[in-house]
């Protein structure tokens, strides 16, 4: 195989193997080398036969109508009637908001990373839009920070917007917290604010939690089994759902 | 065209059906390929769900002049469930496994591997890693598995990056030439 030098890097890129700055020249050059464009795709179905080598394993049985089930759910966003033209322009606020966001990354030229971002969105999105959503506003005693946490109960995730609040200190963190009358309170997952004390955030819910409240904390950092502080943002949940 | 790419057509019209027939024909391959990476079933199939998922969105750009819906689906798992590793901070814990994973010649001890049956193509492909080098073997599954650059390897493994390059690039043609006169592909 004689030729050109990118020719001896096809295998690692088809590999996933390039580092940033060799990946980055290297798909320069593929755009205009069809020779090395080929010997990526032969490549590529190389390195899709390695599974072979990492042994058969069986999936649950009810993992095809899973996969089915989801691409029913992939349909077009219906009109949300229950919510108000306020609710719909910050909604659509948050769309264009994370849109810039995805135009950012994709400038980043990391479209790995878009990827995963464009589908924690389109949960969030999904989440914020359904119509049998519980909300609950967060508020601390006088002045900001505020919270505000949505309760998709159908789908199981949890997703929250946290403004004014100032990063947690190091090894410290912030922990969201689920409480039903009369119980312990569950954690739901710990966060941390970005720099201009905002953060949005979806946590899957842990698994038969139910709450009337909930409620934010600072912990050391990883989180506490219980609040370890009286929690600085509470809010009951609203709207319940069915 | 291939049995494949016309089911992938078929998803591109939002044809149901097509999409079931390609998981029977692939979903067990790609939930390997995730449990290999993830390390965990409910991951895996979280993995799986996601890959399928995408393919159904994305059936319209998929073009098959450019690879097979088998290299297709394998890339979009393999990088989902890389995703999903990083996302979960369980980087170290894969890598760990992966290293387990080279050094042993058999496939690596999976509860999950029970009543498998393994095709004709599978198992030369398996007579093939079995017949690759180990260092080179090593090296292209830390990539694939553990998602590791070259560089990152050579600093794991203490070899220097020439050396990594080198057993990447011979071993993925050793296996290359293999599985095409095997006729895998």
């Amino acid at each position: 195989m004689s030729g050109h030098e990118q020719l001896d890097q096809a295998a690692a890129y088809a590999l996933g193997a390039l580092d940033a700055a060799e990946r980055a020249a290297f798909e320069a050059h593929l755009v205009t080398c069809a020779e090395c464009r080929a010997e990526v795709q032969a490549f590529r179905e190389t390195a899709a036969q390695l599974v072979a080598g990492a042994g058969g394993a069986t999936p649950s049985d009810d993992l095809r109508e899973r996969v089915l089930a989801e691409a029913r759910r992939v349909q077009p966003i219906r009109t949300a009637r229950r919510f108000s033209a306020a609710w719909l322009a910050a909604a659509a606020g948050f769309v264009l908001a994370l849109l810039l966001g995805s135009a950012w990354w994709r400038e980043r030229g990391e479209r790995r990373e878009l990827a995963t971002r464009v589908a924690e969105q389109d949960q969030l999105l999904t989440s914020l839009l359904a119509p049998d959503v519980s909300v609950a506003n967060l508020a601390a005693s006088g002045r900001p920070p505020s919270a505000r946490l949505f309760w998709d109960a159908k789908r199981l995730r949890v997703v929250v917007a946290v403004f004014n609040l100032p990063p947690a200190a190091a090894g410290r963190t912030y922990q969201l917290w689920a409480i039903a009358k009369g119980q312990a309170p569950v954690s739901v997952g710990t966060f941390n604010t970005s720099a201009d004390g905002t953060v949005r955030t979806v946590f899957p819910a842990p698994p038969g939690v139910a709450f009337d409240l909930t409620a934010v904390t600072e912990e050391p950092a990883g989180g506490s089994p219980q609040p370890t502080q009286n929690p600085f943002l509470v809010g009951p949940l609203g709207l319940r759902s069915e | 065209m291939t049995e494949d790419s016309l089911l992938v057509q078929r998803m591109a019209n939002g044809d149901e059906r097509a999409l079931g027939e390609l998981y029977d024909r692939h979903g067990r391959v790609m939930y390997t390929l995730a449990y290999a990476i993830v390390g965990e079933r409910a991951d895996a199939e979280e993995v799986v769900v996601d890959t399928f998922g995408q393919a159904w969105r994305g059936a319209a750009q998929f073009d098959p002049g450019r690879g097979s819906v088998g290299a297709w689906l394998s890339t979009i798992a393999r990088t989902r469930s890389l995703d999903l590793v990083r996302a979960r901070g369980r980087r170290a814990r894969v890598l760990e496994r992966a290293a387990v994973f080279v050094n042993d010649d058999t496939a690596p001890p999976n509860p999950a591997d029970r009543g498998v049956e393994r095709n004709e193509a599978s198992s030369a492909v398996r007579r093939g890693l079995v017949a690759l080098p180990t260092a080179q073997r090593q090296a292209i599954e830390l990539a694939y598995f553990g998602g590791l650059s070259q560089s990152e390897i050579a600093a794991k493994l203490g070899e220097p990056l020439g050396t990594i390059k080198t057993r990447i690039r011979d071993g993925m043609k050793k296996l290359r030439e293999l599985f095409t006169k095997e006729g895998v592909r």
